[in-house]
């Protein structure tokens, strides 16, 4: 990285931020929001699913009862349609005013990128990927949690008016859902554990956490360590010096510029 | 004078001696009489002089309000009876010992009953204390004068070990459950049960025997899952007739069990609205499953979840996949979906903690 910066220095004369904005305060808010309402769903419905197990029963009772625990699943997961509309509701005002900045659409390039982290950290390439706004990972477990909440809001639907569904679907297929909803649960909620908390919590890389979902900041070393293909945006470095383009950033140069 | 005078006292002395070994006779042979077993029936001493007269077809008596009452003994049934060679009349009807027998202090033959059943406490202690949890005893202190006393199901004289007859039991409920037994006699289980089935429940297998409990309570409602998966959860009684045995764990694992098992978890005494076995199957009628009048058979099932689910169409009782296990066979799509999921996650889970792992090492080894 001493290079990098000294190809800074050398380029600019400007004082360079020492700190990054890496989220707005109303994205943060987002995600705590949607921190609340996972746990809180996961609280109140994996009991429900482990009805056998002693700890649910503790849940429960500490809850007051199923009834409630039920009352409280149905108060998050309207919560939970509401944080997801919003912010679908966000991205298509964005796309409206035109300020849409496609930093979670996937492109081949993630994949490729996926790929080549797989080696490089397995020790078969010594080419480290270098990453924009959002990582492969990131990208993939927003996608992730996109599908998540479209199948856990509209099984969870089916689960809640089941005399609807079945104006129009066969009744089986509230039983598939039933299933469905308890599936997808489990896969979101240890998806969660082991990725997520690993990413942000106990990864040597953040340990003991990642600060940027609180105070929005992200460092300056972290930046061009994770997101260099992003700090060269925010920059306006088009090219970095030929020992580094050729290993790392073969196609920085050629992503298209966001818009705002 | 001398002679006369020894002579007499020999005889007042053996007088004395004959005294002392009366009284000694006496004291020892009184206790003797009170341990010794009521003499056999064989010896018709004791019974003899009160069959005598109620032997007589024609005696009776009349209570203050009106009631008739025959007083003609029925000898052999008594005899059959399990008391037959162990009770005399008096062991009961202590109270005849005298004659003219006493009148009893009571207005009518019902009133008559209910002072003499606490007799049976005597010998059936413990018995008796378990109906003093019963719903019949409840009824009884509330002052509801046919409340069954031990005498209503047992009867006075011919009583015989109700338990071995099923038939009886039945029967003795039905003196005064008229309008149960005839649903119960219509009900998969009461057919079979006049078919002499030793396997089918019969009313004391589900109400209990001497304690009954109210059956319109939370707990009994929320009790009557063990009640039927006392037998139809058990694989040998139920391979027998080729029923499933999973039909509890089923209904446990979907929405309506849940709830009522959390409820039996919590041990709270909320009245559950969620459906038991009963609510579908019926009570005392309960039909096999694939009778025509069957509440459960697919052609009448909407009519049952409509009950509780007054705005269901006819897809929505297959909603509910009918005590089965999904297979490839039975709610395939459930099945599928099922199998999807047993397979993903534990793919996904092995594969996040591979990445973990692989991304600690290159972290180590770059350190």
């Amino acid at each position: 990285m001493a290079t990098i910066e000294a190809h800074r220095e050398g380029m600019r004369e400007v004082p360079e931020p020492e700190e990054f904005l890496r989220f707005t305060l109303g994205q943060r808010l987002e995600h705590w929001v949607l921190v609340f309402t996972f746990v809180a769903l996961v609280t109140t419905g994996l009991p429900q699913k482990f009805h056998d197990a002693a700890p649910s029963l503790w849940v429960i009772s500490a809850l007051g009862g199923i009834d409630n625990v039920r009352l409280f699943h149905r108060i998050f997961a309207t919560l939970f349609i509401f944080e997801s509309s919003f912010h679908l509701g966000a991205i298509g005002a964005s796309v409206v005013l035109k300020r849409f900045t496609p930093s979670m659409i996937p492109t081949p390039r993630d994949f490729l990128d996926a790929f080549d982290w797989l080696r490089y950290s397995v020790g078969l390439s010594s080419r480290r990927p270098e990453f924009g706004r959002y990582d492969f990972r990131q990208i993939f477990e927003y996608w992730g949690i996109v599908f998540g909440a479209v199948i856990m809001i509209a099984t969870g639907l089916m689960l809640w008016f089941p005399t609807y569904v079945t104006r129009v679907l066969p009744g089986e297929f509230v039983a598939a859902a039933k299933e469905t909803h308890s599936g997808e649960a489990l896969l979101a909620f240890l998806v969660i554990v082991i990725w997520h908390l690993y990413s942000v919590v106990f990864s040597p890389n953040v340990f003991p956490l990642d600060q940027s979902m609180i105070n929005g900041k992200i460092s300056r070393e972290r930046m061009i360590e994770e997101h260099l293909r992003e700090y060269m945006r925010l920059m306006g470095i088009k090219e970095l010096p030929a020992h580094l383009s050729s290993e790392s950033v073969a196609s920085g140069a050629a992503e298209k510029p966001p818009d705002g | 004078m001398n002679g006369r005078k020894w002579g007499a006292l020999l005889r007042l002395l053996l007088a004395a001696c004959f005294a002392v070994a009366v009284g000694l006779t006496l004291v020892r042979a009184a206790p003797v009489a009170q341990s010794a077993t009521p003499p056999s029936p064989s010896e018709q001493d004791s019974n003899a002089s009160c069959l005598r007269c109620h032997l007589r077809p024609e005696i009776a008596m009349t209570f203050p309000n009106g009631d008739a009452l025959s007083l003609t003994f029925d000898e052999q049934a008594y005899r059959n009876s399990v008391h037959g060679d162990k009770l005399n009349c008096l062991d009961c009807h202590e109270r005849n010992r005298r004659y003219p027998h006493p009148l009893p202090e009571v207005s009518g033959r019902r009133e008559y009953s209910q002072a003499q059943y606490e007799l049976c406490k005597r010998c059936h202690f413990k018995n008796y204390t378990l109906t003093l949890d019963s719903v019949h005893f409840e009824a009884l202190s509330k002052g509801f004068a046919y409340a069954p006393l031990c005498t209503d199901c047992h009867t006075a004289h011919a009583a015989t070990p109700i338990r071995e007859s099923r038939t009886q039991i039945a029967q003795a409920c039905s003196k005064c459950h008229e309008g149960i037994y005839e649903e119960y006699s219509s009900s998969i289980h009461g057919s079979a049960l006049r078919e002499e089935n030793p396997d089918v429940p019969v009313c004391t297998t589900c109400h209990g025997v001497h304690n009954i409990p109210s059956a319109t309570t939370a707990s009994f409602r929320l009790d009557s899952l063990n009640l039927c998966a006392g037998c139809h959860a058990d694989k040998e009684l139920m391979d027998k007739y080729g029923i499933s045995s999973n039909v509890l764990k089923t209904y446990l694992d979907d929405f309506h069990g849940k709830t009522v098992g959390f409820y039996q978890k919590e041990g709270t005494d909320i009245w559950p609205d969620q459906p038991v076995c009963s609510d579908c199957h019926g009570v005392h009628d309960i039909k096999a499953v694939d009778d025509p009048e069957s509440r459960v058979i697919k052609e009448n099932l909407l009519t049952t979840c409509r009950k509780c689910h007054p705005d269901a169409t006819t897809n929505f009782p297959s909603a509910w996949l009918s005590h089965y296990e999904p297979s490839l066979d039975k709610a395939t799509l459930v099945y599928l979906v099922k199998t999807y999921y047993r397979f993903l996650i534990p793919f996904m889970v092995g594969g996040l903690v591979l990445y973990i792992m692989v991304d600690l090492w290159r972290l180590a080894r770059n350190r």
